[in-house]
């Protein structure tokens, strides 16, 4: 049977690409990062309807689980999600760093960044890949402040050259297959927000005054 | 002298060019390619007429070996334009191709020209895609459109609901105004140590729910998602992050099952629940809207054209007056229930609590909306004062006294609505429904004014998908097209 992927990601963009039997057909990646709503369903009809495939035709969704503001990542993962669940198929979660560290070389050790806003950036280091391509990670996903993280990176000697950019639907999909080849899918869709909610229990009885 | 419509013959080619030219200028089409249309096997032209004058035509491809139909070509002559004349010729072609056993009609049209795609999202048609310089020499991009005959007066759609606008995932499955499935997954719980609803813990929760919300509303409906026609979703009003997770669920699930969506408005499904319990709304009405996100008073003229929006809160929802009183009482979230318990041994009227908005200056300007945070304060220092002097105060006094103020101002104003507008019914919605105090002054002002009540199951009345797939469900009988696949989240989204 032909293996049809939808890969999506809203880590940063709104990304979605289609795989059929491994090989990338289809992408498409709408770079407003406050358009997720707006956007998921006309891209997952638009690369779909590019790569010459029904719905019904997917056989799994890979999505991108961040880290990544978490207000665009989530409309990502539920439209994975229910999509999967509309048409039966299986669902496989991947890292979104992970899916920009697969794109490079990382014969040295490579540090991928992406905006976390508040003055911090999403984080990890990778070297080396498996033999099907993952990426090795030596440290993270984590979130910190860039210069913060750099000073520990220095401090403990280890050296790292920094790329950062946007994540492609295509590399989360290539991805997803790689780890499943080698038995490393992960099935457990739960978003990698790696910042608890902004809320405070609420203090004493007193509202007046 | 108004118009009438009959199929086309070659003896209208003549009047038909004329038309065309007059219409379309450099799009225009050849007489030969006009005459061969007229003359296809698969077309079907029909020409709108006054007297014997030709004043508009349309033009229906349909192969008998497709599923789909396409609108070639539609033109109503400049004298005759407002008259809905094209509205007719479109909704012709859209019945013979029905008869023809088309499931879908596409057309394109020009995308300097929104009157016509103006017409067209009427009749149910949805953009769904773009074509780069289709029209030339002008070099005008083209909107294809398609209508989904399927659903077009369909007489009980299956509907699938989904709600997200604030604590609650709700996931409701209606066929036609039949209730078949209402789940609802409700953080409420992970909320009660930070004293009322946070926006991001809400929308973690709607995301971790979905799923298992969806399974077991299809498992309780006995349906399969094949067996939906129809997706529904709240786009507004509501928090936003929230919203957006149940607009990216419902988005993909629609392309998922290649069926439709419609975005439908919070506030009006909770009106139009009551078609699930009665089979119909009955109109006019006003619905007094009553949670921890909103306190509105609408009137509902009719469900899917007519609801205005008489008044709202300006301040806190009632429901959130409930939660921050409950919590100067020292008693636990939500407050709602907790206040109802205690007030049960208390005097309602052991102390005098203002009522917001309802003096005869605000009555001017702010007849029928709401304020809440004078009473919170007023209740607040009423408890701090007394402990400051050292004195017990009762919580049950403060607590009945203070539902009172809350529910004589809630149903005062309701009421006053109604008698206003001359307007026999009220319905109640929102989680507030659940407070008992409210629904006994409510059922008995009503009764001595003379309006009846309709207050719904609270399952009903709380957040949920049910609502929100009646709602839609409602359009879709009526024959209002879905909403197009790229509609945004309002957290303000007006009636």
């Amino acid at each position: 049977m032909t293996q049809v992927l939808l890969a999506i990601d809203t880590s940063s963009g709104t990304a979605v690409a289609v795989l059929v039997d491994g090989v990338v057909v289809s992408e498409t990646y709408e770079p407003d990062t406050m358009q997720h709503a707006e956007q998921i369903g006309l891209q997952i009809q638009k690369a779909l309807v590019a790569a010459g495939k029904k719905s019904s035709d997917v056989t799994a969704v890979a999505v991108g689980l961040g880290p990544g503001p978490f207000t665009g990542l989530r409309v990502g993962i539920a439209a994975a999600k229910m999509f999967a669940e509309g048409v039966g198929a299986a669902i496989l979660g991947v890292g979104s760093l992970d899916a920009i560290a697969f794109t490079k070389e990382l014969s040295e050790p490579t540090l991928v960044l992406t905006d976390a806003r508040r003055s911090e950036v999403f984080f990890g280091l990778y070297q080396g890949k498996s033999q099907a391509g993952s990426p090795k990670a030596l440290l993270g996903p984590g979130v910190k402040k860039q210069s913060d993280l750099e000073a520990e990176l220095k401090s403990s000697g280890q050296s790292y050259e920094i790329v950062s950019g946007s994540i492609s639907a295509a590399a989360l999909g290539l991805l997803a297959l790689a780890q499943l080849s080698e038995g490393k899918a992960n099935s457990s869709i739960v978003a990698n927000y790696l910042r608890a909610p902004d809320a405070v229990p609420a203090k004493g009885k007193k509202v007046s005054g | 002298m108004s118009h009438q419509l009959r199929l086309a013959t070659e003896d209208d080619l003549a009047a038909m060019m004329e038309l065309e030219k007059a219409s379309f200028g450099n799009d225009s089409w050849s007489k030969a390619n006009m005459r061969a249309e007229l003359k296809a096997p698969h077309t079907y032209y029909f020409v709108a007429f006054v007297d014997q004058t030709i004043v508009g035509y349309a033009g229906l491809s349909k192969v008998s070996s497709s599923a789909s139909a396409d609108i070639q070509t539609i033109a109503v002559s400049d004298s005759h334009r407002r008259a809905g004349i094209g509205r007719q010729l479109m909704e012709k072609l859209i019945d013979q191709a029905s008869k023809l056993g088309a499931k879908e009609v596409y057309l394109e049209v020009r995308e300097d020209k929104p009157a016509p795609q103006a017409l067209y999202q009427k009749l149910g048609f949805v953009g769904i895609d773009r074509r780069e310089n289709y029209y030339q020499p002008d070099g005008v991009a083209a909107i294809v459109m398609r209508l989904a005959i399927s659903l077009k007066n369909k007489s009980e759609p299956v509907v699938l609901g989904i709600e997200t606008s604030c604590d609650e995932t709700g996931i409701g499955i209606v066929r036609g105004t039949t209730l078949l499935a209402n789940v609802i997954s409700s953080s409420m719980d992970q909320h009660a140590r930070f004293g009322g609803v946070v926006p991001e813990i809400a929308a973690r929760a709607h995301l971790e729910a979905l799923d298992s919300t969806l399974q077991k509303a299809l498992h309780d409906a006995g349906i399969s998602i094949n067996e939906v026609d129809a997706i529904a979703v709240t786009n507004g009003p509501g928090l936003a992050g929230a919203l957006m997770v149940g607009v990216g669920a419902a988005k993909a699930l629609s392309v998922a099952i290649d069926k439709p969506i419609y975005a439908v408005n919070h506030l009006v499904a909770h009106v139009a629940v009551d078609v699930l319990e009665r089979g119909k709304l009955e109109t006019p009405t006003v619905a007094l809207l009553v949670s921890g996100g909103h306190t509105s008073l609408l009137l509902v003229r009719d469900l899917l054209n007519d609801v205005e929006l008489l008044g709202e809160t300006i301040d806190d929802a009632a429901g959130e007056a409930f939660d921050k009183i409950a919590r100067v009482l020292g008693l636990s979230y939500p407050g709602g229930p907790e206040i109802d318990r205690v007030a049960k041994d208390g005097d309602p009227k052991a102390i005098r609590f203002p009522r917001g908005l309802t003096l005869p200056k605000d009555m001017e300007k702010n007849r029928y909306n709401f304020s809440f945070s004078g009473l919170k304060t007023a209740v607040a220092r009423h408890v701090e004062l007394a402990e400051s002097k050292g004195e017990d105060i009762s919580i049950s006094d403060v607590a009945a006294s203070f539902r009172e103020a809350v529910v004589d101002v809630l149903v005062t104003k309701a009421i006053s609505a109604c008698q206003d507008n001359n307007v026999p019914r009220l319905i109640l919605g929102g989680g507030v429904v659940a407070n008992s105090r409210l629904r006994e002054v409510a059922t008995q002002r009503c009764q001595e004014a003379g309006i009846e009540l309709r207050i719904p199951a609270f399952s009903l009345c709380t957040d949920n998908g049910a609502m929100i797939a009646s709602l839609a469900a409602q359009k879709i009988m009526a024959g209002v097209g879905p909403s197009e696949l790229d509609f945004g989240v309002y957290s303000t989204l007006p009636v």
